[in-house]
């Protein structure tokens, strides 16, 4: 029941983004009754196209476009970078969503507190789960423990830790919603070749098309949003696989280009009504830009441990992600189980010489985790448009400004010492632990929800403060990023946001 | 292929991403385009990679196929081939009245260690750091068999067989 709708349709919802929040909103809005074109810049794969080589699905969904500064690791394909994701899924605590009123006086942060009560987003956290397959969730037994998995609960129960789970993935631990149960592949981060895996390429797309009212374009690249002389949103630009350009007219837009591309998009719209760029009366869109504290450690065990055998994450240990500045550092951090293929063992450890290459020569003996935490908005760190450089496309290339607060750098050595103490209380031989090399990341920020319009870019809804019928769908308007891995977050989020749309055009205001 | 060329040098000086490398992809199809590579092995670049991933395990021939294949992804790319090449004459250059490959291993790895921080090292160091543990024969000798899609996973292949933890607490 694919619907193709007319471009200059202006009754239509468009969708910028099929991933979490744009595959995930465009699903609920089409569910509700709501006809919505979404417009994903990448290809359709399918399953039979999902192979364990990393290099190779790169290439097929990996997003390449020229960028300038830190790098981030996303996707252009259908589905986003769900297709990538490792199905991590817990949620935010309540503090964390506090985080101006919990971390009072953190220098140099641009910290807020989020302007929506937490219980509200509780219940959208139990729908997301729900359809997610959260593992441990809505009567879904825990993840099946792995042998890394072990090694880290064994561990942290050495040193005193007691909050761990193989819960809380997003990878089915029985079969579900016709999807199958996890059977331990690996190569998560490549596509799940068999779609146990939450992927809204799977899950939410084929579901919004069975409604009647979902268009999906693929290969179809957003260049800039238009408005109308009153200021409001009228239609998107895109140029589709053939190099052709077309407005797509729509009585809302919702943007969920996963925070890169979100910020190219607002920005490259500016106008003469708009000289800033779109909703950006602030000049808050691109700022706050946040990429969690990471940090990565691997140890060599005294035995065979064999991490790469199952899902590359499928655990996690709470019982750091409290707020506790005694440690010397607000807010808190999680450490997650993470196998790594040769070539990233020899990457993360760094340097050269028998002091790498030992690693891989007990590759076998193995165990690894990621150490993900709270890091605070500053201002300056943003991204932005190249003032010169254009892309492929004719569209300025974005600009990445990051750096490390020492919040971020204080809480990544606690995390780093705690692993190491984790893999010594099993006799670890060897232990590696730090930033690792320049990867990829969790993109929060650069238009986050704010009670006061002044300190950000959209209200509790993810509707832009300055134009009503503009929406930011993605991790972009999460204001703090808690310690929690943010997809579950952004598609509670979207479903909420899904309901405020529906509710709003019920009441003829949009 | 003026985008092409600007990948492959990000490749060479920097990237690594976590699960392959975003620009390794490139670099990985542009082996594959050239088969056909020099014959005779490269003995001071198979001399570097044996010093900087050091694998007792590994054969000789091994390296000279890492190194073959490091040559393959830079072919076509003058800016990765002065690289590698520079890195030679820098090499060359350390060690007096001698080629650097024919000295002893600690006037080797002393040059090396003077040279670490230079943008080629690094270079030749990414580079064959992906040729090598990319390579079938090193992933046999280490232990890490690659796909398992086509086995079915490891479900039933030992995920969760790890049998000498300390008994978990209740």
């Amino acid at each position: 029941m694919t619907r193709v709708f007319d471009r200059t349709d202006s009754s239509v919802v468009v969708v910028i983004g099929s991933g979490a929040g744009g595959g995930t909103v465009a699903n609920e809005l089409a569910q509700r009754g709501i006809d919505v074109v979404c417009l994903e810049a990448g290809k359709r794969l399918t399953l039979a196209d999902v192979v364990n080589d990393p290099p190779t699905m790169d290439e097929r969904m990996g997003w390449h476009d020229e960028r300038d500064g830190k790098p981030v690791w996303l996707c252009k394909t259908v589905g986003g970078t769900t297709m990538r994701w490792s199905g991590v899924s817990p949620r935010f605590e309540k503090h964390e969503t506090q985080a101006l009123s919990t971390y009072d006086g953190l220098e140099d942060t641009s910290l807020i507190d989020w302007p929506l009560r937490f219980e509200e987003l509780e219940h959208y956290y139990d729908l997301a789960e729900d359809k997610m397959g959260v593992s441990g969730t809505h009567g879904t037994p825990a993840s099946a423990e792995n042998n890394n998995y072990k090694v880290l609960k064994a561990g942290a129960q050495q040193i005193g830790y007691s909050r761990i789970t193989s819960g809380r993935m997003s990878i089915n631990s029985v079969s579900r919603h016709g999807r199958p149960s996890c059977r331990q592949i690996g190569f998560c981060n490549s596509g799940c070749a068999i779609g146990a895996k939450w992927s809204t390429l799977y899950t939410e797309i084929p579901a919004a098309e069975k409604t009647g009212h979902f268009e999906l374009r693929s290969e179809c690249m957003v260049l800039a949003i238009n408005h109308d002389k009153a200021g409001r949103i009228s239609g998107v630009v895109y140029r589709d696989a053939s190099g052709t350009m077309h407005e797509q007219k729509g009585r809302a837009v919702c943007v969920a280009g996963n925070v890169v591309e979100t910020t190219r998009i607002l920005l490259n719209s500016a106008t003469s009504k708009y000289p800033t760029g779109l909703a950006n009366s602030s000049d808050q869109v691109g700022r706050n830009y946040m990429r969690h504290m990471f940090g990565f450690a691997l140890a060599i065990m005294p035995k065979p441990v064999n991490f790469h055998r199952g899902a590359r994450q499928s655990g996690l240990v709470y019982d750091e992600q409290d707020h506790n500045p005694k440690r010397g550092f607000a807010g808190g951090y999680l450490f997650e189980t993470l196998s790594l293929d040769p070539l990233n063992v020899a990457a993360f450890v760094g340097g050269w010489g028998p002091g790498t290459s030992q690693y891989n020569d007990s590759y076998t003996h193995l165990a690894g985790l990621f150490l993900v935490g709270e890091d605070p908005p500053q201002a300056d760190n943003r991204i932005r448009l190249h003032p010169d450089r254009k892309d492929h496309n004719g569209l300025p290339v974005p600009v990445l400004d990051y750096t490390d607060h020492a919040n971020t750098t204080a809480m990544r050595e606690h995390g780093v010492t705690r692993a190491r103490a984790i893999y010594e209380s099993l006799g670890a031989v060897e232990f590696w632990g730090g930033e690792g090399p320049p990867i990829g990341c969790h993109n929060l920020g650069v238009a986050r929800m704010s009670a006061n319009p002044e300190d950000g870019v959209t209200n509790g809804w993810g509707q832009t403060h300055d134009i009503d019928n503009l929406f930011v769908s993605d991790g972009s308007v999460i204001p703090t990023s808690g310690a929690a891995n943010p997809t579950l977050t952004i598609v509670a989020l979207a479903i909420r946001q899904a309901d405020y749309i529906a509710g709003q055009m019920k009441k003829r205001n949009l | 292929m003026n985008k092409n060329t600007t990948s492959r040098r990000q490749f060479l000086v920097a990237a690594i991403t976590v699960s392959g490398l975003a620009t390794g992809t490139l670099a990985t199809s542009l082996f594959r385009e050239s088969a056909a590579w020099a014959k005779d092995p490269d003995k001071p670049l198979t001399r570097l990679a044996q010093l900087l991933f050091p694998h007792r395990a590994l054969a000789d021939s091994v390296y000279d196929d890492v190194v073959a294949r490091a040559l393959a992804m830079a072919a076509g790319d003058p800016a990765a081939q002065e690289m590698l090449l520079s890195a030679e004459q820098a090499l060359n250059a350390q060690v007096a009245g001698s080629d650097w490959y024919l000295a002893d291993e600690q006037t080797q790895l002393a040059a090396m260690k003077a040279l670490q921080d230079e943008a080629f090292f690094s270079a030749a160091r990414n580079l064959f750091m992906f040729t090598l543990y990319t390579h079938e024969e090193c992933w046999k000798t280490i232990g890490y068999p690659g796909s398992s899609r086509e086995y079915g996973g490891y479900l039933e292949r030992g995920f969760d067989d790890i049998d000498w933890l300390p008994e978990a607490a209740s």
